[in-house]
């Protein structure tokens, strides 16, 4: 003990230890089973050997949305299902993150009719959006690296100015996100 | 030489088997299908005609008439039509004004391999009875017809929606007059207005 | 407010009845969201212990209204939807759309287009099969044979991208054969996983077909008699599985399967094994059956058929001469108008019999599109299945019928 503190400044010890808990805490996402429709079949196999998301990043898929602290929402969500994606998101704990995967959650897709709701962020706020009809699993890594970065800048703003901060922070990322989807019919 | 060239037919590729005109309806000319004729035989005032297109057989009867039709076509020890493949309708308000709906059941013989279809006009308002007795796999094919364009079937054991939410009230979907997009947008429970759109930067004004 | 689920419609039970009837029975709730219920499907089980008294499956959370859509864009442009329905196995389903409208308007496509739909056709089932055994048995508790069943699903989907370009929703058949030309390398490429694939499929066999806890968890579970398959509808493995010989290439060919020689296989009990092993014979008659097209395909030869009227122009053509290129644009933006009058046509897709029925007015619109999907007709058999069996059977049941919500629901 003695030997580190003489070696390292403070700061340069506090940075260290962020660090290695900010991988931590994004090398451990786990994710909610929640598959939709065809994206959820893109989905599993991003988490099958070939792709292998589940054991390259440490995430896991876990069936019940207590134990979960990421959404991927894949496929097209209807009228008659939102209300059930709503009702699992509020059952995670926080911290939480959504990911919109796929152009049905996205914006509705190709799917405008009298059935479908035009956009999972319509129902549950959304961080990181993934394009494609299905995006190829290597999207998906793209968008989940992408959502790493925002754990990391989550995580470091909730430490040094409190979580409000960090929330706010967040909304407005996520309202950057959706303004980057484009216009809407 | 040149001129046996010349007169020779081109060589063509040999093409595949057509889809149709092979037999997998039955006898193309109405008068001699079995079916066709045992139904008119049996059921005089309940047949209305039989058409013939790309070797689809239709037969179209009376509405009331509809479960002893396919009845009588599944014990027929000649035809045999034991397999229900589907229970559909078409809203033909833009071809013809009465009767409104027809209701497609088509049937397949595995015994015999022929397939045919019967239609039965349906005007909104009407019942149709319901094929459940004969065949079990008939009973979410009526519940979708009945969830997509309003036809009750009567004696149906369990006739409520089935791909739209059980409280839906905005109407039955594939009728003609139902707009594509329906008629409000999702508003999450709790909410009183849709989630408000975030302008956009790259909007045209 | 108490409400029966047990009886075939929900009634509110009253109170004098809860006061004397002692209920034992527990309904659960099976969610849409379930690890194991292969997508947005949802059962409402009444349970008595751990013994199923009803089953009341509720379907239609994927409901995205796909038969609307075709009544209301052009027929060429319909057939991405047709791969939106049953996602995992997409070419089957353009396949089916694309001989229906072939039907209605009269033309055929030349023998090499066939035999190259044949072919895809065939790996499609290969690879719906693969996610159905990964799937059934993850969901009876085997973790491995799912990640080797989606080891070889990767050299298929790597053959559909170099054909069509999309893993997943190909949109591959086009009205009147093919009118991109053939890589040079996908034969070599079929033949390559057609030689391989039997080696993979002996590793699922070596961990399932013989495990006493595979056979303890899938013999006589959903039993399934043949005159109450044919009285459900049932079709596919379903109904083969039960013993009724009922397959639609071989009892209404079209392509050209009555040139190709494979078998069809019949289970007896009609039980989760029997259909298990149909399935995998299946898959070993497809490469016999692509074995045999890719002997049996020309060399070369048109891919599309020569209609002016109904078909895309060959796409090198569309750059270079005028005609057809005013040809393309014309069929795009205006579209093709078939006959008046209305097609059936059915094939044998993976999971059972699909069936398009298009109703066409004469415009370039059609005037109605329905899809029979064979899963929304199967699944109709789960409460009967499901009466009197364990809790943990239905997860096996559900596996077995092999549904895949977005083909249900539409």
């Amino acid at each position: 003990m003695g030997v580190i503190e003489d070696r390292f400044e403070k700061n340069i010890l506090t940075t260290s230890v962020d660090t290695v808990f900010n991988w931590a805490r994004r090398s451990s996402l786990w994710w909610l089973q929640f598959g939709l429709a065809c994206c959820a079949i893109e989905m599993i196999s991003a988490a099958m050997p070939r792709f292998d998301l589940a054991e390259r990043f440490g995430m896991l898929y876990r069936a019940s949305p207590r134990q979960a602290d990421l959404m991927i929402v894949a496929g097209t969500v209807t009228k008659k299902m939102a209300p059930i994606v709503r009702q699992l998101y509020d059952q995670m704990a926080y911290p939480k993150w959504v990911v919109s995967m796929g152009s049905c959650a996205n914006i509705g897709g190709p799917f405008d009719t009298y059935a479908v709701v035009q956009g999972v962020d319509q129902v549950v706020p959304v961080d990181i959006y993934v394009p494609g009809c299905p995006p190829l699993p290597e999207s998906l890594y793209y968008g989940i690296l992408e959502l790493q970065n925002k754990v990391i800048k989550y995580e470091t703003i909730a430490k040094k100015h409190g979580t409000e901060e960090a929330e706010a922070d967040r909304v407005r990322s996520r309202e950057e996100a959706q303004m980057a989807l484009g216009p809407r019919r | 030489m040149s001129e046996e060239q010349a007169n020779a037919a081109p060589a063509e590729h040999p093409v595949a088997v057509s889809p149709w005109a092979t037999g997998y309806w039955g006898p193309l000319d109405p008068e001699q299908h079995p079916a066709v004729l045992a139904v008119r035989e049996r059921f005089p005032e309940a047949f209305v005609d039989a058409v013939n297109f790309r070797d689809e057989m239709t037969i179209r009867v009376e509405r009331s008439r509809l479960r002893d039709v396919v009845e009588f076509l599944r014990d027929h020890p000649d035809l045999r039509y034991n397999l229900l493949t589907d229970v559909t309708a078409v809203d033909m308000v833009r071809l013809r004004t009465s009767p409104r709906f027809d209701i497609v059941v088509q049937l397949y013989s595995i015994p015999k391999r022929v397939r045919l279809r019967i239609k039965a006009g349906v005007d909104d308002g009407e019942t149709v009875p319901s094929l459940v007795p004969l065949h079990a796999g008939a009973n979410w094919l009526e519940r979708e017809v009945y969830d997509m364009f309003g036809i009750v079937f009567e004696d149906h054991p369990d006739l409520r929606r089935i791909l739209l939410a059980d409280d839906w009230d905005e109407g039955h979907p594939l009728r003609k007059d139902y707009p594509l997009r329906g008629f409000r947008e999702y508003v999450q429970p709790g909410f009183d207005a849709p989630a408000p759109r975030v302008r956009s930067r790259l909007r045209r004004p | 407010m108490v409400i029966d689920f047990s009886h075939p419609t929900p009634v509110e039970i009253s109170e004098e009845r809860q006061l004397t009837e002692s209920r034992r029975e527990m309904v659960l709730n099976m969610g849409p969201q379930h690890p194991s219920t292969h997508g947005v499907l949802r059962v409402l089980l009444t349970l008595d212990g751990e013994v199923i008294t009803g089953c009341d499956p509720i379907i239609g959370y994927l409901h995205r209204g796909v038969e609307k859509l075709g009544e209301s864009h052009r027929y060429a442009q319909f057939t991405p939807w047709t791969d939106r329905t049953d996602y995992v196995a997409a070419p089957s389903n353009n396949l089916g759309y694309v001989l229906a409208v072939e039907k209605l308007c009269g033309i055929q496509a030349p023998e090499r287009a066939q035999y190259w739909r044949i072919i895809m056709a065939e790996l499609t089932r290969i690879a719906s099969h693969l996610v159905w055994l990964g799937t059934h048995a993850l969901d009876i508790g085997a973790l491995s044979p799912s990640l080797y069943c989606f080891r070889e699903r990767e050299m298929i989907l790597d053959i559909f991208e170099r054909f069509c370009g999309a893993r997943l929703t190909t949109n591959m058949m086009e009205i009147g054969g093919f009118s991109r030309p053939l890589p040079p390398d996908l034969t070599d490429m079929v033949k390559t996983f057609v030689e391989n694939f039997p080696a993979g499929q002996k590793d699922y066999e070596t961990l399932l077909s013989k495990n006493p806890i595979w056979l303890s968890r899938t013999r006589g579970v959903g039993v399934v008699e043949p005159d109450v398959a044919i009285n459900y509808g049932l079709t596919g493995a379903c109904l083969r599985g039960s013993g009724v010989n009922y397959d639609v290439r071989k009892a209404q060919p079209y392509l050209l399967y009555d040139r190709i020689d494979f078998d069809v296989p019949l289970g007896s009990h009609g039980d989760v094994y029997d259909r298990y092993l149909v399935r995998m014979e299946e898959m070993r008659q497809s490469i016999r059956i692509i074995t045999q097209c890719l002997e049996q395909v020309p060399t070369d030869g048109p891919m599309a058929a020569n209609e002016s009227n109904y078909v895309i122009p060959p796409h090198k053509n569309v750059l270079r001469t005028a005609e057809d290129m005013q040809r393309h644009f014309i069929w795009v933006i205006k579209g093709f108008s078939p006959p008046k009058g209305e097609v059936y046509m059915a094939i044998e897709h993976s999971k059972g019999e699909l069936g398009y029925y298009i109703v066409s007015d004469g415009s370039p619109i059609p005037y109605r599109m329905r899809l029979r999907t064979p899963d929304f007709v199967n699944l109709q058999s789960l409460p009967y299945m499901a009466q009197g069996a364990m809790l943990a059977d239905v997860v096996a049941m559900i596996g077995t019928i092999d549904i895949v919500l977005g083909s249900v629901d539409r």
